[in-house]
């Protein structure tokens, strides 16, 4: 059988070699080889969907033998629960060199980078097995240093390094979480189904290693008190790397609760529960808090992603079957509708040279259709029935009051954030969108072809997911369902 | 007993080719074409271990050709063959190449045989021959004054921790009636054996430049010739970290103090290694602070006294001196100082981003040889539950990714000072560095014959 999977994440890795070896002068070749790779290996996506059978549960796995001396094995397969994300994964990362259409310092340099993460990205979630895990989660570090550090704002190289270390910081730490699964007696694998499916490691013994684990997946959510990397590295990276950083690089974190924590910590995950809880709530109302006070436009969709990614967190605490659906429905949710606002304020700052929101007024008479499209994707941002950034929050705070692990409170308190998100998101709207135009927006030109072009798929699918629940839970909920089985919690 | 003498024959080419070199006024090609013939000597050596079975003891017990000693060896010589190629292509500061690939290919003869010693007199004799033809290259630049005040320094310390390992020794002897390694016995020898052992451990300690016995490589390393830096500061380290690693199988079980002692060595080693090579501006200062820690990570492999742990120890160390070489020869092309790389990336692109990958690995990211190495040697801590060990290895591995950045900085988005690098073309020198480059991929992605040469690994 044809090996999809790997095929797929490997595919950009092809495409960086091709795009570092081109000729220096043809500066446009590297992004239309960028971007043939990323629609190729969006296409392989849609038919690796459409053969899924959402029944079937793990599948598409592909199995040899890596290091046998150390048990290390390549592994990869896709479930209920990494099929959005890789779809996610495949679908920003055109978008996101579309909207890299114009870069022309260093070309061939940039696309390299951004195929590079792509494969991370994409092997991220499908890896199976630990060590093949570990390898991609790091490998998207590098290039995304370089993107930011490369082509990004004023203080780029601080950002850059910033989102390095703290990151590296996390991941070692899991590092040593993933050695102690290895090396414990009840554990003893990569395998990281094995181990998922395995029961019998001591709850005393899962306390730190979920400890550990969370350490590595909080830095990359990131969660309050570990986000301060995040606003420095969106606001200093290009569009493109704040689409991908928090479309996908944001979701690994979530995805390793997920995917890691819950399934093979089942007891360290119920007794770190209200932690858990408690910091996505901190995250939830500091993150919406803080956006209300920005006075940069860039700054205030990197708060709001804080904001947003305490929900997930809020549902993967609950350990219910809403609250996990919410949780993934959330995910790729946020990572469509952000990526649209960071897209926008890219678009906006092209044309008035300022992100700051003061100086944006009046764009609904200048460019009706960039003013259109933002306050779409400010609305499906705020959680606007109806959209899809309503069903993973509603979910998830079903999810969390009917969990006996996550006191009422949490969920009150939670669902006065969605109030104050609708408040920083509307006045946002009214300050830019409303308004006589300001000397900055006063001649800019509205959003071309291209650009609309960009957004439109991402109109299509936040429309279609918030109207059509079923067309992302039909893949979560099985898979969602088999995870709470192997917790020995239904 | 007197069988399997052929598992000497790597060893015997070396030294053949570093006496072939030495004297052969008239090889073809004169100096160059010298060091090429004991690069090619050096390789064949490598390549002949590499494929060459393991044996048992021999010489009455004095060496062992077993697994480790294999990889061990493996590495001495494959990394002193890239080194003597590089030589051979770039030249040597001025000086003549030969001469330098002659000592070099000395102290890998000591090298190699150390990684097979098991016993106390075969250990000093080729740690010794492996460490005095260093003393030299130290000091290769014979007008530079600091560069022969940095090699005499090295050179009184050296033999200054030299004297107190022999002296350690002598009381080894003298408690266990034997210089073999299998027949050392400490047990019931109270004080007296604690002082031989600190003894000896002091004296290996401070020629793998663990804290706190570093104090001479930063004034040594920053006086010398970078390329001879390259040499001394990574290969004889594989060996040093082998034969430590042998002895302590044979006398920790005696003494369970002996493991807390490497653990502090192991804990100073990180702290200070890594905070100290944050603020240099030179590179040989900063790789020799960073090669003080990853000392410490060596140490932390060795702590918990396990097989595995040596086992993980010995592949550190060729995972270390790998990128750790080619950095310093880099160094050597390019200039001494940070500052020297600045605009690298746009200079030489191909270099620029092999020293990326070198420097990733020295961090730690998959799926570099480094980040195999700190796979297997965190798995030893953690098996051995040495979480403090493992924690500090774990901050510091952060902090030292603070410091490589700088570099990579440097190349991609400094501002060029002046003008450097030489700008010689050599394609030997180009071969080398692909060498490291491939060796620093090809250890981590294949690192599966690797371990299976060295015994299963966290079985």
């Amino acid at each position: 059988m044809l090996p999809l999977l790997t095929i797929i994440v490997f595919l950009p890795l092809v495409g960086a070699a091709v795009t570092a070896l081109l000729p220096k002068e043809r500066t446009d070749l590297p992004r239309l080889v960028a971007l043939v790779v990323s629609l190729v290996d969006l296409a392989l996506v849609l038919w690796l969907a459409a053969r899924f059978d959402v029944a079937a549960g793990l599948q598409f796995i592909e199995r040899a033998r890596w290091i046998p001396e150390a048990n290390i094995q390549y592994f990869l397969g896709v479930d209920g629960i990494s099929l959005p994300l890789l779809f996610l994964s495949a679908l920003l990362l055109p978008i996101a060199i579309l909207a890299s259409w114009k870069v022309t310092e260093r070309p061939s340099f940039y696309f390299t980078m951004i195929l590079l993460l792509a494969v991370g990205m994409n092997g991220v979630f499908v890896a199976l097995d630990f060590v093949l895990f570990y390898v991609f989660w790091e490998l998207v570090l590098v290039p995304m240093y370089f993107l930011i550090a490369v082509w990004g704002g004023p203080r780029r190289e601080y950002a850059a390094i910033k989102f390095f270390l703290y990151t590296l910081f996390g991941s070692v730490f899991m590092l040593v979480g993933i050695l102690a699964l290895y090396l414990h007696p009840a554990g003893g694998t990569f395998d990281m189904t094995v181990l998922a499916a395995s029961t019998g490691l001591p709850a005393s013994f899962q306390w730190w290693v979920f400890a550990a684990f969370f350490l590595g997946f909080a830095v990359k959510v990131p969660v309050f008190p570990f986000h301060t990397w995040l606003p420095d590295a969106h606001v200093e990276a290009p569009t493109a790397g704040s689409v991908l950083l928090a479309g996908i690089l944001l979701k690994m974190g979530t995805y390793g609760f997920v995917r890691v924590s819950l399934p093979m910590l089942p007891d360290a995950a119920e007794s770190w529960a209200w932690f858990v809880a408690l910091l996505g709530v901190i995250s939830i109302l500091y993150g919406a808090a803080v956006a209300f006070a920005q006075t940069d436009l860039k700054k205030l969709v990197a708060y709001s992603s804080v904001s947003h990614m305490g929900f997930v967190m809020l549902g993967i605490a609950a350990g219910t079957p809403e609250g996990l659906n919410g949780a993934v429905a959330i995910m790729f949710a946020h990572g469509v509708i952000t990526g649209m606002l960071f897209l926008l304020v890219g678009m906006v700052y092209e044309r008035t040279h300022t992100r700051t929101i003061a100086d944006v007024s009046g764009l609904s008479k200048q460019a009706p259709v960039a003013a259109g499209m933002l306050a779409f994707a400010s609305f499906a941002s705020l959680g606007l029935p109806g959209l899809a950034g309503f069903v993973g929050e509603f979910l998830s705070l079903v999810g969390a009051w009917r969990s006996e692990l996550v006191a009422p409170g949490f969920v009150v308190a939670a669902a006065i954030g969605v109030l104050l998100a609708a408040a920083y998101m509307l006045w946002m709207v009214q300050r830019t969108v409303l308004g006589t135009p300001s000397s900055a927006v006063e001649g800019i030109t509205d959003l071309n072809r291209l650009e609309i072009g960009i957004l439109v798929p991402l109109v299509v699918i936040t429309v279609v997911m918030g109207v059509y629940w079923s067309s992302i839970l039909r893949y979560v909920d099985p898979a969602v369902t088999a995870l709470l089985a192997t917790m020995g919690a239904v | 007993m007197l069988s399997g003498y052929w598992h000497f024959v790597p060893e015997a080419l070396v030294v053949a080719g570093a006496l072939a070199v030495l004297f052969g006024e008239f090889l073809p090609g004169r100096d160059k074409g010298a060091a090429y013939i004991a690069a090619a000597l050096a390789g064949a050596a490598a390549l002949l271990v590499a494929v060459g079975g393991t044996g048992g003891p021999m010489v009455f017990g004095q060496v062992e050709p077993d697994s480790v000693a294999r990889f061990a060896r493996t590495g001495v010589a494959g990394l002193t063959a890239v080194w003597a190629l590089w030589v051979a292509g770039r030249g040597m500061s001025d000086e003549r190449r030969r001469d330098a690939v002659a000592l070099a290919l000395f102290a890998a003869a000591g090298g190699m045989l150390l990684c097979m010693a098991r016993d106390l007199i075969v250990m000093y004799i080729a740690l010794e021959l492996s460490t005095m033809p260093a003393y030299i290259l130290m000091g290769y630049r014979r007008r530079d004054v600091s560069g022969l005040e940095g090699a005499l320094k090295y050179f009184l310390l050296s033999m200054l921790t030299s004297i107190v390992m022999l002296y350690g020794l002598s009381f080894l002897y003298g408690i266990s009636g034997s210089t073999a390694f299998a027949e050392l016995s400490i047990e019931g020898a109270g004080v007296l054996g604690l002082v031989a052992v600190l003894l000896t451990l002091v004296g290996l300690l401070a020629k793998m430049s663990a804290a706190p016995f570093h104090y001479w490589a930063p004034d040594a390393y920053a006086g010398a010739a970078p390329a001879s830096v390259a040499f001394v500061s990574t290969v004889p380290k594989i060996a040093g970290i082998t034969v430590i690693a042998r002895l302590l199988s044979a006398i920790a079980p005696d003494m369970p103090t002996l493991v807390t002692l490497v653990a502090v060595a192991s804990v100073a080693s990180m702290l200070l290694g890594n905070l100290a090579a944050l603020p240099q501006s030179d590179l040989r200062r900063l790789m020799a602070y960073s090669g003080v820690a990853h000392t410490g990570y060596l140490l932390m492999a060795l702590a918990p006294g396990t097989d595995t742990g040596y086992a993980a120890a010995v592949f550190y160390a060729v995972a270390y001196a790998l990128p750790s070489m080619a950095v310093m020869l880099v160094a050597a092309e390019e200039g001494t100082e940070i500052t020297d790389l600045a605009q690298l990336a746009a200079r030489r692109p191909w270099l620029a981003w092999s020293v990326v990958i070198w420097l990733l690995s020295l961090i730690g990211i998959p799926p570099l040889a480094g980040f195999f190495g700190k796979l297997y040697l965190f798995g030893a801590a953690v098996d051995s539950s040495l979480w403090l060990l493992v924690v500090l290895g774990i901050l510091t591995s952060v902090v030292s990714a603070g410091y490589y950045f700088r570099v990579v900085r440097e190349m991609f988005f400094g501002e060029p000072v002046g003008v450097s690098g030489e700008g010689i073309a050599s394609p030997a020198a180009t071969v080398a560095l692909v060498a490291l480059v491939a060796g620093t991929v090809v250890i981590g992605l294949g690192a599966s014959p690797l371990l299976r040469g060295l015994g299963a690994l966290l079985g």
